[in-house]
């Protein structure tokens, strides 16, 4: 395994030249970045950039659809996730994903955080289940809301409230990172807040990646921040330095507002 | 005879009189305006068009109500009014609607409004023959289901598991053994149909390819365009003697080439692509970030299918399983030529057994008198079949119409 | 950080086995469509196998001597007395001429008289008298015919009949056979494709060889007028007032629920509605296109409905403010602009709707259309009126033949379920061809 070649933290996913394309169209241009573990890394950049399809790359959602195709090689942990040896089902249980909008499945609250666990074969019995949800919920800061009636609907929680739990759903698998595609954008300032809050704590456990179309969103929350433009990768490095001294012209141009 | 001898000079004479109403009305408000068609408040067209309906409208109305009121006093034995009455107040009705539309035709008067009052009330009309047909299905059966348990007890007919049908009278006419065919064979086709057209389903929206698909959906539609009878034929000529010679032969289950199992199946085949086609609406309908959210927890495709998918679209397959089974218990020409005319109640599915439909043809063909309760019976266990299936059918529209509004 | 104990390169047992499973599953549906498919193979393949002989039929070519004593006694060639010799002073003619016939060609046979009769069809006399009296200056000479074989004969020349079973069968014989292909071989017995399966009306139990589709076709035909005049404008009509008129209250939400479950009743209802309402309640003639059509229509209506609200609700509000902007009334943005687009739409709607009516069955038994008919039915007649007189249809004609004990007739069954998928075929054809060329996307 690759050590640490950066002197923050260690290296967990590393992508060379990853370019996706869709059909003729091509949505990524020659992508190469080194993301750390236990931190949380922002791709911003106007809508259509390619962030997203950028992030669906790495827990292989893209290979749901058909006309996909991705080149160039993503490592995590070292280890290339497009290989053909891979099984993009075993992948996805250590990488978990947030949506843009909350989709809880039409299931009970338990079943919808219990639905990774299940599949994967990860509890003993009942009751070791139990507690991988609730650790799950827990972590997701969504325990105390919903302890009392963890039978009733998933769907019928809040948006904030569902959002929480599909992070929590995400968390149950124990992935070691996870991605998150605009995951406040559906939601009200309060609830975003909540959310930013909990994505802080998970940095402690979790290499969390998010994408958001807002900026401010990416100060406050990360600790790296990529810039994507027109399918290219502008320009990468701290948070800090991206919106404060940032190297590329484009990159200042979208900080102070001027496109995107 | 007289409806055919009114039939066929009245709609002429009528015709004839909108038309004359028509280049009447048009003519008057064009020697009214002199020519100049600016001073109308409408096109002469539109005069004329009002004219035309206010002659055909209110002689076809009517001439609709003179038919009821002869055909009900015929039926009570009593003459109500001669058709040649008939035939001159429909006319008398159709001239003074020309001529007071004439009369009304003036520079001033609205005839667009008026003559679009008129196509509406046609279209109102038009539509009402849905609820018309509705009532006209109701009252045929129960009149005449009525008349039926006035001569023969409905506890009998209800509860009774003997159908022995006797032209001479003291028939024994129990529904129990008819329903049980109906049911059974029923079951044996939905056992078939569900799975089959379930999967079909599922691997159409969630697996194939376009190619597969483009192939594969239009040969499951061509089932669904295939009419009855040629399912019936398919049953009487292969399914039949298949099963017969290579299973209830040599199982000694019977020597019927008729049975349960053959109309089942070959119903069951007939309702693949009705159950395929619903399923495949309903799974589409379930959002794809349903799918996502299940595949980015490292879930594969079927255990999204079978544990996110399926549970999603739940109630609009439940709906579609009703309508499947309202129509299988509906279904006539199959069991006709599938599964045999022998009332009988039985677990064997290698025999002959009967159906409500397949009595319901069976005692309105041939010779019938209708005052006799054999006769009679088809129309009970019609209105007992049309409640079957119209409870079936509610409940279906009303889950299938719940399950729309869950995701819209 | 921990790495999980198994590298993401192994596929670890849990993995293995739930990727089993996957392809169980994907199994099942690919086996599930096959099952469909097979089922429409082995469907379409039964049908055809047994139908295609309906297409050809066995002819024998007879010279027969047409003598003046036998068939015009009084020698005044008056058509009224001429008439009165009836088809059995017809059959042993038909007779002497095969007897004559396999004679000359020296073919010796232990059959007697009536067995060789028995190869001629019970038809055939009733043609040959036909013939005869519709050119009565044949009588004194000769004629060469030809005139249809025995059913049995029939099925020989198509492997319905086979020796062992004509050994079993009281209607023919080997013996019989053997003549058959001994006339076959020597040019007087042919079989050929048979235009009169498509014209010819139905004929009684004992020949199948004569049955035709004339009457059926003609019968299904004028339903399919009745149906058109009658559905098409009430359905548009109906389709019109509820997509661009109703008001949002009860009666347009009963009327929405009515056409709903009407295409969801079973067609032996509208059987049953027929018979008591149109033939009962009126006095509509039985068996009569008229009440066939007005059935059918009552049962197309949903379908058209609901068709032609689709291609309605298809055309964009746009073009309904732009005609209403420019001053057209409601009524006319509807009549000029909507249906004008529409009509792609509902043309195919309705031709579709057509096809299901021209195969449906069950509710044409109730109205008496299985009747037995010989007679081509005029559209119109002053005793029957319009579409008035007694008719079969197509799958009608299908059930009634499947009900006969000849095995001639299944055959024949077989064969007018081809000439009805044909129809079918067509229809839908021309539906999907005019869907495509009119597909419009806004």
């Amino acid at each position: 395994m690759t050590e640490s070649i950066s002197t923050m933290a260690q290296l967990k996913i590393s992508a060379r030249n990853v370019e996706v394309h869709y059909g003729d169209t091509i949505a990524i241009k020659d992508v190469s970045v080194d993301i750390p573990a236990n931190s949380v890394t922002a791709f911003i950049g106007p809508s259509g950039c390619g962030k997203s399809t950028f992030l669906r790359c790495l827990n292989r959602m893209n290979d749901t659809i058909n006309i996909c195709r991705v080149t160039g090689d993503i490592l995590i942990d070292g280890q290339d996730i497009y290989d053909h040896n891979v099984d993009p089902v075993q992948l996805r249980a250590m990488v978990g994903m947030v949506f843009q909008k909350p989709n809880p499945f039409p299931k009970s609250i338990y079943d919808n955080v219990a639905y990774g666990p299940k599949i994967h074969g990860l509890a003993r019995n009942k009751a070791d289940l139990g507690d991988i949800v609730e650790d799950a919920l827990r972590k997701a800061a969504l325990w105390n809301e919903v302890k009392d009636r963890l039978g009733s609907p998933g769907t019928g929680l809040s948006g904030g409230q569902q959002q929480r739990l599909c992070i929590a759903r995400a968390i149950a698998t124990s992935p070691e990172v996870l991605l998150m595609d605009e995951p406040c954008s559906a939601l009200d300032p309060i609830a975003t807040a909540q959310i930013e809050e909990l994505i802080d704590t998970l940095r402690q456990n979790y290499c969390v990646v998010i994408v958001t179309h807002s900026m401010h969103q990416a100060a406050r929350i990360s600790q790296k921040t990529a810039f994507f433009h027109l399918g290219n990768l502008v320009e990468y490095g701290d948070t800090d330095q991206i919106f404060t001294t940032p190297h590329d012209t484009r990159t200042e141009s979208y900080i102070t507002g001027r496109i995107g | 005879m007289w409806v055919i001898d009114v039939v066929f000079s009245l709609p002429v004479l009528v015709l004839g009189l909108a038309i004359l109403g028509f280049t009447g009305a048009r003519t008057r408000v064009l020697v009214a305006a002199r020519g100049d068609i600016r001073s109308l408040s409408d096109l002469p067209r539109a005069h004329g068009l009002n004219a035309f309906f206010s002659v055909i409208i209110p002689a076809v109305a009517s001439f609709v109500l003179l038919s009821l009121v002869r055909l009900i006093g015929n039926q009570q034995g009593i003459e109500t009014l001669s058709a040649r009455t008939g035939f001159w107040v429909v006319l008398a009705v159709a001239a003074i609607g020309g001529v007071s539309a004439i009369r009304r035709s003036s520079a001033g008067f609205r005839a667009r409004v008026a003559s679009e009052t008129w196509i509406k009330s046609l279209l109102i009309a038009a539509s009402l023959v849905a609820i018309l047909t509705t009532v006209g299905i109701v009252l045929s059966m129960l009149f005449e289901a009525i008349h039926f348990f006035r001569q023969y007890s409905w506890r009998d007919f209800f509860f009774s598991t003997d159908w022995a049908p006797n032209f001479r009278g003291n028939s024994a006419l129990g529904i129990l053994p008819l329903l049980w065919g109906t049911l059974y064979v029923s079951f044996i086709a939905l056992m078939l149909a569900v799975p089959v057209g379930l999967f079909s389903a599922i691997y159409l929206s969630e697996y194939a390819g376009p190619r597969m698909r483009s192939v594969a959906k239009p040969l499951i539609e061509i089932l669904a365009g295939i009419p009855t009878i040629v399912y019936g034929l398919f049953a009487l000529i292969t399914v039949g003697p298949l099963l017969r010679d290579y299973f209830a032969q040599p199982l000694g289950l019977g020597g019927s080439a008729s049975s349960v199992m053959t109309a089942g199946l070959v119903m069951g085949i007939m309702l693949i692509p009705f159950v395929s086609s619903l399923s495949d609406d309903t799974i589409n309908a379930v959002p794809q970030a349903m799918r996502d959210g299940s595949y980015a927890l490292g879930a594969t495709r079927s255990e999204t299918i079978r544990q996110v998918v399926i549970p999603a679209a739940l109630p609009g397959i439940m709906g579609a399983v009703l309508l499947a089974a309202s129509r299988a218990i509906g279904e006539t020409m199959i069991v006709v030529l599938g599964a045999g005319a022998a009332a009988r109640l039985s677990l064997n599915p290698f025999e002959a057994m009967t159906t409500i439909t397949v009595k319901i043809v069976s005692q309105l063909t041939g010779d019938t008198d209708f005052a006799s309760p054999e006769t009679l019976v088809a129309f009970a266990l019609g209105l007992t079949l049309f409640a079957f299936t119209l409870g079936l059918n509610v409940l279906a529209l009303m889950i299938v119409r719940k399950y729309r509004e869950q995701y819209e | 950080m921990t790495t999980t104990a198994n590298s993401l390169l192994v596929r670890d047992d849990r993995t293995k086995r739930r990727n089993a499973a996957e392809l169980r599953f994907r199994a099942y549906g690919l086996g599930a469509i096959g099952i469909a498919a097979l089922a429409l193979v082995l469907l379409l393949s039964s049908v055809l196998s047994s139908g295609v002989g309906a297409f050809s039929q066995t002819f024998i070519t007879l010279e027969t001597s047409l003598p003046e004593a036998k068939l015009n006694k009084s020698g005044l060639r008056d058509p009224a007395v001429m008439a009165k010799v009836s088809t059995f002073g017809y059959a042993p003619l038909l007779r002497d001429a095969l007897l004559t016939r396999i004679a000359e060609l020296g073919i010796t046979t232990s059959l007697s008289d009536k067995n060789v009769d028995a190869m001629i069809s019970k038809e055939a006399a009733a043609s040959l008298r036909d013939h005869v009296l519709a050119n009565p200056d044949l009588i004194g000479g000769k004629v060469t015919m030809d005139v249809l074989a025995d059913g049995r004969i029939d099925g020989y020349f198509k492997g319905r009949v086979t020796m062992e079973s004509a050994a079993r069968d009281g209607n023919t014989s080997p013996e019989a056979l053997r003549v058959a292909q001994r006339l076959a071989d020597a040019g007087v017995i042919e079989t050929r494709f048979n235009w009169r399966f498509l014209t010819a009306p139905d004929a009684s139990d004992q020949r199948p060889e004569a049955a035709g589709l004339g009457v059926a076709i003609l019968g299904s035909l004028y339903m399919m007028l009745v149906v058109l005049v009658l559905a098409l404008p009430i359905g548009v009509a109906a389709s019109i007032y509820l997509e661009e008129f109703a008001p949002r209250n009860r009666l347009s939400d009963l009327i929405e629920v009515n056409i709903s479950n009407l295409a969801a009743v079973p067609s032996i209802v509208f059987g049953i509605l027929g018979l008591a309402i149109f033939i009962n309640f009126s006095g509509l003639r039985q068996s009569s296109p008229l009440v066939g059509g007005l059935v059918l229509t009552l049962m197309t209506l949903p379908t058209i409905i609901i068709s032609t609200r689709a291609a309605l609700k298809s055309v964009p509000p746009s073009i309904r403010d732009a005609a209403l902007a420019v001053g057209a009334s409601k009524m006319q943005s509807v009549f000029h602009h909507v249906l004008p687009l529409a009509a792609p739409g509902i043309l195919t709607g309705t031709i579709i709707g057509l096809a299901q009516a021209l195969g449906e069955t069950a509710p044409l038994l109730l109205i008496g259309m299985v009747a037995f008919v010989r007679e081509y039915p005029a559209a119109y007649s002053h005793e029957a009126g319009l579409f008035g007189e007694a008719a079969t249809a197509l799958p009608v004609q299908v059930f009634n033949w499947t009900q006969r004990a000849d095995p001639g007739f299944a055959e024949r069954a077989s064969g007018a379920i081809i000439v009805l998928l044909v129809f079918l075929a067509v229809m839908n054809t021309v539906a999907i061809l005019l869907r495509r060329h009119f597909e419009r996307r806004w």
